[in-house]
């Protein structure tokens, strides 16, 4: 090997971090300012949930457990959304709540935002979404054990008060949401393992149909909880995210809400795309500056 | 270029880019955002913890005219023990601390024995079981088997109480196979997460910060 | 004494905990609702006290013995009187203040502003940095040294490419083969794995409860 090349490939092993960081930056910005078009496709475990909340009953509620904190926001926010605007699309009752203190303002946004989709586009006072009697906000209490065990006998014991300050036994929803029983589905979002605290404690005891939405890291860990039915169907990171966003427009579409309302999960698969290339061809350049260097030494 | 004019955007993205500056090098923007980010998150824990459960369980019941004396004392009572936390801080007496932890830690301990044999043993065992309903057609029921076989891999590789020779060592080196594969997908899918919160970052300084997304 | 009434405790609590999951009688459902309402509810508002005081000790050592970078904790500190002033006594909902004004003309300091612009965009952007030390680490430390890295190496590839809509373009199969690996030898191994843990952590709680694991005792005391 000649010494220029093999300078060359011992500079690629020891370039200093910052290059490689100037990279990614360059390659996730671009594709968000200049974005191509890249439609993303339902998974199964996708498609099994949206199924499920489509089809739910309409005297059952959603339900869905902002257990995630502001880190994760970028991955987990845009699951929220789409399931709350899934779920008023299909005029079905939810309720949230957080397992986490750190998720409340979360939750919280999320709600200012769907409402006031639905509500600046709403045409008649049924399409409109308001709050104690179309959805609720239970808000956040301690510990997990209380909120997951408790619920399952009289959610209004568990949340004497709601996220306004409310007491949730005048508000009209609760009228119909009085435990798991009317809940026909809870989703977790969640960057833990809350998840299986959910079901070890709320499906085991009392039943209840689950499912989750959980980061990209923990999403290889749920697959055998989707595999042996505890969970119907699953959302795992941003892709989960973008996909579903895409089945809700779909639905809202069918039901005459195209609004054109901004998904941020289907935005980001331009850069995502983008970035994946970027770092399989660090680990290619790596591997063969490595192989490289190492054969000549022999 | 539609700069926002909310001064809590600039101050969002000034925090941001003042965390961000750290990948050139440790300076004392990162470290101020650091250490307030801190402060912040325990003034807020603080807040909810106040206005959510110990002024809705505690104070308002025991200040309630309506709450049986019965029901003050025995809340009363609790609150003596939760306050044992603040021993922590008094080295003579801070064993105390100790009743407490023990109480959560025993209770929480025993109620999940039972729910998380039957949730995460029982129930995956069950699902991992091939029977007469895993071959709803032939592609589920050969991927049925191929689960089994790697579970029963997998376990073997972790088996170390005997010497691994006979059976064991091909089946446990199969079991390597599949936590390797488990691993690389776990890793292919840890890429994109850590991708999708720095993208998050950008849409917000790029979009709502300078406008320049739409 | 000062080991033996919190090993009695956890034993009690540890037995009524296990068994309230099997005994339908009332009396024990409620006595059962009671600790987890009012009990564990009440205590576990006061553990907030551990986690705050250590902080706020941490940070007041720090200031006394001056140690690197000892001005920093006066903002730590600072921060969390501020947050926790503002938060306690003017209100958590927007709608329904509190005695403490949080609105200057139109700028507002509510604790959920304060939350929503300066709290979150510091732990996002925190845990935003992992991807470029996860990007640096891919470039430097993945290496394809034997068969069972590159195996790994190659499963990861092909959920990368399989994540992202581009997958379906360089083969139309390559998603429903990414997710086949996830729902059939990922499953496998994540599920053989989530056995030993279980049961590591069930052994666990029993010997807690048991009294034989000590280790949250701390030390000192008879």
């Amino acid at each position: 090997m000649s010494t220029t090349r093999e300078n060359v490939l011992i500079r690629l092993q020891k370039i200093d971090r910052r290059w490689i960081y100037l990279v990614l930056w360059l390659v996730v910005m671009i594709p968000l300012l200049f974005p191509f078009k890249i439609q993303p496709q339902p998974s199964p475990t996708v498609e099994k949930l949206f199924n499920y909340i489509d089809t739910m009953p309409e005297n059952k509620a959603l339900a869905i457990s902002v257990d995630f904190t502001p880190d994760t926001r970028a991955e987990l926010q845009p699951m929220v959304v789409a399931l709350m605007r899934h779920a008023f699309a299909q005029k079905r009752r939810v309720g949230l709540l957080a397992i986490s203190v750190y998720g409340l303002g979360l939750a919280e946004e999320a709600i200012q935002q769907v409402t006031a989709e639905f509500n600046t586009n709403a045409r008649t006072h049924e399409d409109s979404v308001i709050y104690g009697e179309d959805y609720v906000f239970w808000g956040w209490t301690t510990p997990v054990l209380t909120v997951m065990l408790g619920m399952g006998e009289r959610i209004t014991n568990v949340f004497p008060v709601d996220y306004y300050g409310n007491r949730t036994e005048s508000l009209p929803i609760m009228r119909y949401i009085k435990n798991y029983d009317d809940i026909g589905i809870l989703v977790t979002i969640a960057a833990s393992a809350i998840p299986r605290s959910w079901i070890n404690y709320a499906q085991v005891q009392f039943g209840v149909n689950l499912s989750c939405g959980i980061t990209a890291v923990s999403a290889a860990d749920f697959y055998p909880y989707v595999n042996s039915g505890q969970f119907i169907g699953m959302l795992a990171g941003m892709k989960g995210a973008a996909e579903y966003e895409q089945l809700v427009a779909q639905r809202m579409k069918k039901n005459g809400m195209d609004w054109a309302l901004r998904n941020r999960g289907t935005e980001a698969m331009s850069s995502q795309t983008a970035a994946h290339l970027a770092i399989m061809a660090f680990i290619v350049i790596g591997n063969i500056a490595y192989f490289a260097t190492r054969r000549k030494r022999k | 270029m539609n700069l926002s004019t909310d001064p809590w955007v600039w101050i969002a993205a000034i925090l941001t880019l003042a965390i961000f500056s750290f990948l050139y090098k440790e300076n004392p923007f990162y470290r101020f955002a650091e250490h307030l980010y801190v402060g912040i998150a325990n003034g807020y824990a603080i807040t909810f913890y106040w206005h959510r459960i110990l002024v809705p369980s505690l104070f308002d019941r025991v200040g309630s005219a309506q709450t049986p004396v019965s029901t003050k004392i025995w809340l009363i009572a609790i609150a003596v023990i939760g306050a044992l936390y603040f021993t922590r801080f008094i080295p003579k007496i801070s064993w105390l601390i100790r009743i407490p932890i023990a109480i959560v830690l025993g209770y929480a301990s025993g109620t999940s024995i039972p729910r998380a044999i039957d949730a995460e043993i029982i129930r995956q065992a069950k699902a991992t079981i091939v029977t007469r309903a895993s071959f709803a057609n032939w592609q589920t029921g050969l991927w049925a088997l191929v689960i089994l076989f790697g579970v029963i891999a997998t376990i073997s590789y972790f088996f170390f109480s005997t010497e691994r020779k006979g059976v064991l060592k091909p089946v446990s080196y199969v079991g390597i196979v599949f936590i390797m594969i488990g691993f690389g997908a776990s890793f292919g899918y840890t890429v994109m997460a850590r991708l999708s919160l720095f993208i998050g970052r950008l849409q917000f300084l790029l979009g709502d910060w300078l406008g320049l997304i739409k | 004494m000062q080991r033996r009434i919190p090993l009695l405790i956890v034993l009690i609590t540890g037995i009524f905990g296990a068994v309230a999951f099997f005994v339908p009688y009332p009396a024990i459902r409620s006595a059962d609702e009671i600790m987890r309402n009012d009990v564990q509810r009440i205590i576990a508002a006061f553990s907030l006290v551990l986690g705050v005081g250590s902080i706020v000790q941490h940070h007041l050592i720090k200031i006394q013995r001056k140690a690197q970078f000892w001005q920093y904790s006066y903002i730590t500190l600072i921060a969390l009187v501020i947050t926790a002033i503002i938060g306690l006594f003017g209100g958590i909902d927007i709608a329904r203040p509190g005695v403490l004004p949080t609105r200057l003309g139109n700028f507002s300091f509510h604790i959920q502003t304060i939350y929503s612009n300066m709290m979150v965009p510091l732990a996002a952007t925190m845990f935003s940095l992992l991807a470029f030390f996860m990007s640096s680490a891919a470039y430097r430390a993945f290496r394809a040294r034997n068969l069972e890295a590159t195996l790994l190496l190659l499963a990861a590839f092909i959920m990368m490419l399989g994540a992202v809509p581009l997958g379906r373009l360089i083969h139309r199969e390559l998603p429903a083969f990414a997710e086949w690996i996830l729902a059939v030898p990922n499953t496998a191994s994540k599920r053989g794995i989530l056995f030993g843990v279980e049961l590591g952590i069930f052994a666990t709680s029993l010997k807690i409860i048991l009294g034989i694991e000590r280790g949250w005792l701390g030390g000192g005391g008879k």
